[in-house]
């Protein structure tokens, strides 16, 4: 790109208002600052203080990331002259591109009638048997397994598998109902179900000249319940004729819409016959962007301002051209090994790997809430084979440390270490039926604690009781780490719970060893009542429990006593009932207190003795529970 | 400056001033490293506690050996400055056998937690069940001792039978008998000085009464127990069938008779909850001693080895001793050219000050004199004092007699007796006599008394008392007569012999001395230091 060409686009968009936040708002931003762009933020209240709103020229408060008026409004009043939508929130909403175009301001996406044609997917489908382009076998064509889904639908709400003739009518009225429930029309579509699918999808670039490109493909079949995690480019198990087939139809079907900036068509590649579908068109800029940008040199954010400046892309198909293997791995605030539970807290102390391309807005001591997308960053690699960028990926998760709140970077770490991914076999469903195994704290723990005894043994240095572990006549003891349980560091033998650790580096929290001849890289955050460690991306809280909130069930003999004396308000239990410890068995009244008598241990009720209404002295045995044998 | 005697030996310029004496003694070198060896191999085997099946049984169990209690309790990396690692060595057990009660089965000691240094008192059931043997209660008491003298916390890993009942006489009723621990407990809560017990194994009778005495008390569940009389005994008084856990067990204790406090799940956890307490006493609000940025010694302390002659007769200048001591290898000499036999001065160690004391000789009048003025220059600047004990008295004769060295001599002991600053004391070398007296003997309260493996302590030599009693008995040349009294001396000089009885603190490696006298003084600091005075001295 020239320098007249950037003043040209200065001269069109000089002030870029960023309709989002996070990780991508700042992406932009950052071309932005190259193109010499002024930048407009907009921030909730909760965001005030989050890295993208400090990251722009100008910020302006909004309600909300969903409020048109108020975000156009804001453009105003920030002088904005376009807006680029990101992402989410309201990038795919014709309303917002016709409220921003309304207003004077120049539109960094699509036509909003592309967007429109794009939204609903039997519309889409139309236009894409219009344009030739291969669609999913519908209705009496489709054969079994199809599935049932809601035609306005999204998020798999109205979405039903019908492997046989006899389950499609009961199948259709669940899913028309849950469709209405859902989206207020109970439209349905039959179609295909492909049992075992590749997610592949082409990235595709218009401008108003009549140009439209694809910058490729990239597969994102590593999926969890419909959630991209894992992307890569380009698509590594095409044939030259499926390349050649979804490149070709994705150009078409941009064409029939009059499509301009950045789109991106899906396809559904059937693992069992090599075919591929149309699934729909994505009428923005995508999460998975940049390993398209790696693999091409371009900055799609850039092309994407040019043609919303009104200039030509400036770039034939043949000129666009392909180099190495790129991956991205999408680190979500979720914990996979408890059903992906989104998780909330303070990031205590995050470190991203060096080296590589990592976009995010996640730094040391940020609160990461549930109100918005668990989405903390992207990693990104590129390298010249695909093994090489896999490779690449793992050392970097290695490297990556998110500490003080549940990610699943571990997960990932393992996903893509994984023989599934290294022999690129992961289809859309697999990871949906892989059972999940907890990773094992023990190599973190033998990370943490060396860490732990080494800044021990710097502790209090030159008084006499510094932390050397002096002994009388003796070599000095090795130092007992107490993590969440004693672990014994001897740092001169080199072991830690008697394994073999040799250190290699120890710096800004970045730890490497060789325990028992392997060597371990993990991000290490020991303060005062804190351990903390990411071990291949997982992170493990290993600071010692609460010495006083441990104490566990009592060695009861089962008896249970009034423990006042009172009137027995209730009876809740008969003799030979089983009872979980805890559980009520009566009431007792006394001091106008109701107090609960509950079972000292799990098992069966042996004796009763209390009737409502009685009177009954301290010590009263009231019950006994026979324990069920453990 | 070094004001070489011109005996032939050049040495390099250091700070310490004074008279150099030729120290080459090529010959002993390896003497004081194979006492050293010795030591350490000692030390060793006392350290692994019971026999390797008694050890194992108590590991099955689910519990720490107690010295592996005491590095859990400490704080990562903590050092320890043991107490009397050998006490009862060779005692109790048939002729030869040395390790009958391997440390009197009970190990105690100084180490940090929760960032202050505290006493550590841990029975070790591997040992005869971790009952109380003489030697055991009086370490326990010592234990107690520095505690108090320190003001540090106190904290009891509790796992013994009670008292050795084939002992009962000496470990029962005297005044320093088992009794004594619980009196020590309520005056020592009752100085502000924290008591704390971890019951991690039995506590029967008496010891029931070192969690019930003490401030905050922890039980490790199914493991610990508590009771007056265990179930045998009950059985026998009342009929009674019992088990210990129903009987005192942590449950039981923790919830119904409150006789503690905490209940732990396992040693480790009580251990957790034991390091909780400490963390919430109060601290000295400034220690008693300023410290300034602490300076290895420029002489390598190991040169000790090679500089000092094992053999007690042989002379040698303590200044190279303390020259491998002090920080910076720096000292300040005091009265350096009057009563030449007792060197006097100030220095550093581990960035405290000290006034060291140290014999260089025989001590005359003018030595005593010399010594009792700095004793109390000493005490009027609140300096600690370390006496370098290696003395085979005062002088005796006719000459000496008649112009009074008894009586600077109890100027001297007067000054020692009621010195209010911290004292240490290490015997180098010969503990004879009064010279022991005027050094700053066992019985004159030294923080902490430690002795060198070359050391020897006795009333007199063994020869010369050999040589007294064999003519008061009439028999001046009798061989046969000698004999046995030199073998009880040599025997009983041993610091060995001293040790095991709670004579001293622990026998060191004379290259730990800096280390030990640094953690003592850092100990002392801890305690206020009273204003000084004394009693009449004889003019």
């Amino acid at each position: 790109m020239t320098d007249s060409t950037s003043v040209r686009v200065e001269s069109r968009l000089e002030t870029v208002l960023v309709a989002n936040r996070g990780e991508i708002a700042l992406r932009i931003f950052r071309t932005c600052r190259r193109l010499g762009l002024r930048t407009v933020a907009v921030h909730t209240d909760a965001d005030a203080h989050a890295p993208h709103t400090r990251a722009a020229d100008h910020a302006v408060r909004v309600g909300s990331y969903l409020d048109i008026d108020q975000i156009v409004a804001a453009a105003g009043e920030a002088d904005a002259t376009a807006v680029h939508p990101g992402y989410g929130f309201l990038s795919e909403n014709a309303a917002f591109a016709r409220a921003v175009q309304r207003a004077g301001l120049v539109w960094v996406g699509p036509p909003p009638e592309a967007m429109e044609a794009m939204a609903r997917k039997d519309h889409a489908r139309e236009i894409a048997v219009a344009a030739g382009v291969p669609v999913v076998p519908r209705g009496e064509e489709a054969g079994f397994p199809v599935l049932v889904k809601a035609a306005a639908g999204g998020g798999g709400k109205g979405m039903r598998v019908v492997r046989s003739e006899a389950d499609l009518a009961e199948a259709r009225a669940a899913a028309a109902r849950e469709a209405a429930g859902a989206f207020g029309d109970d439209t349905l579509l039959v179609e295909k179900y492909v049992e075992r699918g590749r997610h592949i999808e082409v990235q595709v670039f218009g401008d108003s000249h009549g140009t439209v490109l694809h910058l490729g493909t990239r597969d994102c079949s590593a999926q969890r319940r419909h959630q991209k995690v894992v992307e890569e480019a380009p698509a590594p198990t095409l044939t030259q004729a499926q390349h050649d087939l979804v490149t070709q139809s994705a150009v078409a079907l941009a064409r029939q819409v009059g499509y301009t900036g950045a789109g991106t068509v899906e396809f559904l590649l059937d693992d069992s016959d090599g075919a591929a579908y149309f699934l729909e068109m994505n009428t923005r800029l995508q999460v998975e962007h940049p390993v398209t940008e790696a693999i091409t040199g371009l900055d799609l954010v850039e092309l994407q301002l040019r043609v919303a400046a009104g200039e030509p892309l400036g770039l034939r198909q043949d000129e666009v051209t392909f180099s190495g293997h790129a991956i991205e791995v999408r680190i979500y605030a979720e914990d996979p090994y408890a059903g992906f539970l989104p998780q909330a807290g303070t990031a205590s102390l995050v470190r991203w790997p060096a080296g590589v391309r990592v976009d995010h807005a996640l730094e040391s001591g940020q609160v990461v809430s549930t109100s918005y997308d668990p989405m903390l960053g992207k990693v990104v690699v590129h390298a010249p084979d695909r093994e090489a960028a896999r490779r690449r990926l793992v050392a970097a998760l290695d490297e990556t440390g998110i500490l003080g709140i549940t990610t699943n970077t571990g997960f990932l770490r393992w996903l893509v270490a994984s023989e599934e991914f290294r022999g690129a076999t992961v289809h859309t469903a697999w990871l949906d039926t892989v059972a999940l195994e907890p990773p094992s704290a023990d190599l973190a723990r033998i990370c943490v604690a060396w860490v732990s005894a080494m800044l021990a043994a710097g502790h209090d240095a030159g008084h006499p009781f510094q932390a050397d572990g002096w002994r009388a006549g003796a070599e000095p003891a090795p130092t007992v780490v107490d993590l969440d349980r004693p672990v014994v560091v001897d740092r001169r033998a080199g072991t830690v719970d008697g394994v073999a650790v040799r250190e290699h580096a120890a710096a800004d929290h970045l730890l490497e060893l060789s325990v028992d001849g392997h060597r371990q890289r993990a991000v290490v955050n020991v303060q005062p009542h804190r351990a903390d460690v990411a071990h291949r991306g997982q992170w493990f809280d290993l600071a010692p429990p609460d010495p006083a909130a441990a104490h566990g069930p009592v060695l009861s003999d089962g008896s249970v006593a009034s423990p006042m004396p009172g009137t027995v308000l209730d009876v809740r239990v008969a003799v030979g009932d089983a009872v979980e410890e805890g559980q009520v068995l009566g009431v007792v009244e006394a001091m106008k207190m109701e107090l609960a008598i509950t079972a000292p241990v799990t098992g069966v009720v042996t004796s009763v003795g209390a009737e409502k209404g009685a009177q009954v002295p301290l010590g009263h045995l009231l019950f006994e529970v026979e324990a069920a044998d453990a | 400056m070094a004001g070489d005697s011109g005996v032939g030996v050049t040495r390099a310029t250091t700070s310490i001033a004074g008279m150099t004496v030729t120290t080459g003694q090529p010959t002993t070198a390896p003497r004081m490293r194979d006492l050293v060896a010795e030591l350490r191999e000692r030390l060793a085997r006392v350290r692994l506690g019971g026999s390797e099946a008694s050890r194992a049984r108590h590991v099955e169990r689910g519990k720490l050996l107690p010295r592996d209690r005491v590095d859990r309790l400490l704080d990562a990396g903590s050092p320890f400055l043991e107490i009397a690692p050998l006490a009862a060595w060779g005692m109790y057990g048939a002729p030869g056998d040395e390790l009958a009660v391997p440390s009197a089965s009970i190990i105690t000691g100084i180490g940090r937690i929760a960032g202050r240094e505290c006493v550590v008192v841990a029975n070790d059931a591997t040992v005869k069940g971790g009952t109380y043997y003489p030697m055991t209660v009086k370490k326990h008491l010592r234990a107690q001792a520095v505690a108090a003298a320190n003001r540090l916390p106190c904290v009891y890993l509790v796992d013994s039978g009670g008292a050795f009942l084939p002992m009962q006489d000496e470990v029962f009723p005297d005044r320093e008998h088992f009794g004594r621990i619980f009196f020590n407990q309520a005056n020592l809560s009752a100085a502000g000085i924290p008591q704390v017990a971890a019951v991690m194994g039995s506590c029967t009778a008496g010891g029931a009464y070192v969690p019930a005495m003490s401030d905050e008390s922890v039980i490790v569940r199914g493991q610990g127990t508590i009771f007056l009389g265990g179930p045998p005994l009950v059985k026998a008084a009342t009929g009674e069938e019992v088990t210990a856990e129903e009987l005192g067990g942590g449950d039981v204790h923790a919830r119904r008779s409150g006789v503690v406090d905490h209940l732990a799940e396992d040693d480790a956890h009580a251990l957790r909850i034991v390091r909780s307490i400490i963390a919430t006493c109060e601290r000295p609000v400034q220690p008693s001693l300023e410290r300034a940025p602490v300076e290895e010694p420029v002489e390598d302390p190991e040169g000790l080895y090679d500089v000092v002659p094992t053999d007690l007769r042989t002379p040698y200048d303590v200044r190279e001793v303390i020259r491998r001591v002090v920080d910076g290898s720096r000292f300040s000499e005091f009265k350096q050219l009057y009563g030449e036999t007792l060197v006097c001065g100030f220095a550093r160690i581990w960035g405290y000050p000290v006034g060291i004391v140290a014999n260089n000789g025989i001590l005359f009048s003018e030595s005593a004199l010399k010594g009792a003025h700095f004793i109390e220059l000493c005490n009027q600047r609140g300096v600690p004092l370390v006496f370098l004990q290696n003395i085979s008295g005062f002088m005796v004769g006719k000459d000496y007699e008649n112009r009074g060295i008894a009586k600077d001599g109890a100027k001297l002991v007067t000054a020692v007796s009621c010195s209010v600053v911290p004292k240490f004391t290490v015997v180098i070398g010969g503990s004879f006599g009064a010279g022991n007296y005027g050094m700053c003997g066992r019985a004159y309260d030294p923080r902490f008394l430690w002795m060198w493996p070359n050391a020897r302590i006795s009333v007199m030599g063994g020869e010369q008392a050999a040589s007294v009693l064999a003519t008061v008995a009439n028999r001046p040349d009798d061989e046969e007569f000698k004999r046995p009294i030199r073998e009880q001396y040599e025997s009983q000089g041993s610091p060995y012999y001293s040790t095991a009885r709670l004579w001293d603190d622990g026998i060191i490696d004379p290259v730990d001395t800096r280390r030990v006298l640094g953690m003592g003084l850092a100990a002392a600091a801890n305690a206020p230091i009273a204003d000084p005075s004394y009693g009449i001295f004889r003019m």
